[in-house]
């Protein structure tokens, strides 16, 4: 069971970090960081939790060279969690040979986000941007795009042989849509294009 | 065998890649013009790449998020491969210094749902390619019709499924190759298009709304020459 402050919003700039970093440097460098750090005891697997649902494992230098539990442990993580679930991983000297494998598991196994992190200083340095860039917008945060479709139909309309920009406004001017313009017979299309241009349009929409 | 389509302007800046795909890994890559220097290993996913000090360099900062973004219309699922810079034989390699504005594109990235994958070099990406490649293959996204449009008539179809919003290169080969004509396409119920496009439901219906989407507002600019308003 989570506890209640899981439940609750967490605050801009607040992370909760599991118990057992309570006395880590990483914690020291998030602190220097600006970072308010709340500490609980039942975090489930995650070490940190986020402002706006993200929570963080972190897999260290040790868990990767001790063997596979960290695998297991992954794997309860990715089924436990409803949340963005980032997993930074220590790629050291000594844990560069694994690396690969590593990321095979965690990205296209399990489909969870992987950052490499030299060790902690590293990955306090991540976690500070994570949290303050969540009151930034993001750039990459795709947008209900609100495109002016008219230019769009205009340009397909181009892309029939023989059709200009002029004679596609026509067109459009006439046959409102694609649809209308595709289902429009020859004898409409003379009418406003002449007949070899109908004649034309029509195949390239039919053949 | 694995396919992966790649956009001719990725040749002259992946000569050793390419032949690694090709000849280590015995990949279809398949050539084609697409609207960025990016790759292309299912219905649904497309793949990026860029150098980490790419990544690190503010003043790529509009062009990254304007690839990214682009990419993120068109593919439902977008990678982006993170390779070490290359050292120049004789050259010690300089450990990668990462700022706050590193770490900060980085936290966007992942928050944004792009998927990093971290590479050491060419080897690494070719690798990292065929598993994607692989992967969205066995989850059924595989571009299973066949890479090549023959014919003028139907390279011209193929660019006008192109000029559809949200339609990307694999969905314009399943068009191409699973509707006989536009016309077809055009008189097809979403459910059709989905199948046809080997899409989304959301993108088919997009593309059945567009298709049906009467322009008025634009043309009221425009000096009319037609007779009907």
């Amino acid at each position: 069971m989570k506890s209640a402050v899981l439940n609750s919003a967490l605050p801009h700039g607040h992370i909760i970090c599991a118990e057992r970093w309570r006395n880590s440097a990483l914690i020291q460098d998030l602190k220097g960081g600006g970072v308010n750090i709340l500490f609980e005891n039942e975090l489930g697997l995650a070490d940190f939790h986020l402002p706006s649902k993200t929570s963080i494992l972190y897999v260290s230098e040790g868990n990767i060279v001790a063997g596979t539990e960290y695998r297991r442990k992954l794997v309860r993580y990715r089924n436990a969690s409803s949340l963005q679930d980032v997993v930074l991983v220590e790629r050291t000297r000594l844990s560069e040979q694994y690396f690969p494998a590593v990321q095979r598991f965690v990205v296209l196994d399990l489909g969870l986000a992987l950052v490499p992190v030299s060790g902690q200083t590293e990955a306090s340095q991540l976690i500070i941007q994570m949290v303050h860039g969540q009151t930034r917008e993001n750039p990459f945060r795709p947008r209900s795009s609100c495109r002016l479709l008219d230019p769009l139909v205009l340009a397909l309309v181009q892309q029939v042989p023989g059709v200009g920009r002029v004679k596609a406004v026509t067109l459009l001017q006439n046959f409102s849509s694609i649809q209308q313009l595709c289902s429009a017979a020859p004898a409409e299309l003379e009418l406003i294009v002449g007949r070899a241009s109908a004649l034309q349009i029509h195949s390239f929409f039919h053949k | 065998s694995v396919c992966i389509l790649v956009d001719s302007r990725c040749i002259s800046s992946g000569v050793e890649l390419m032949s690694i795909l090709r000849q280590r890994h015995a990949a279809t890559v398949h050539i084609c013009s697409l609207d960025g220097s990016y790759f292309i290993v299912s219905n649904r996913m497309a793949v990026e790449r860029h150098s980490q000090s790419d990544v690190a360099a503010m003043q790529n900062r509009k062009r990254l998020v304007e690839r990214v973004t682009g990419l993120q219309v068109l593919f439902d699922r977008v990678c982006l491969i993170v390779e070490k810079d290359r050292t120049k034989t004789g050259e010690t390699s300089r450990p990668f210094q990462r700022t706050r504005y590193y770490d900060n594109m980085v936290a966007a990235l992942v928050s944004a749902g792009v998927r990093l994958l971290w590479s050491d070099g060419a080897e690494d990406t070719a690798v990292l390619l065929m598993d994607l490649a692989r992967l969205e293959h066995r989850k059924g996204q595989g571009i299973t019709v066949p890479l090549e449009v023959k014919g003028q008539h139907r390279q011209q179809v193929l660019q006008m499924y192109l000029s559809i919003p949200s339609v990307n290169y694999a969905h314009a080969l399943n068009l191409s190759h699973n509707f006989h004509s536009i016309a077809q396409l055009i008189d097809s119920p979403v459910e059709a298009i989905q199948k046809g496009g080997n899409m989304s439901r959301s993108r088919a219906e997009e593309i059945y709304r567009f298709l049906r989407y009467s322009c008025d507002s634009f043309l009221v600019n425009t000096p009319k020459t037609g007779n009907n308003t």
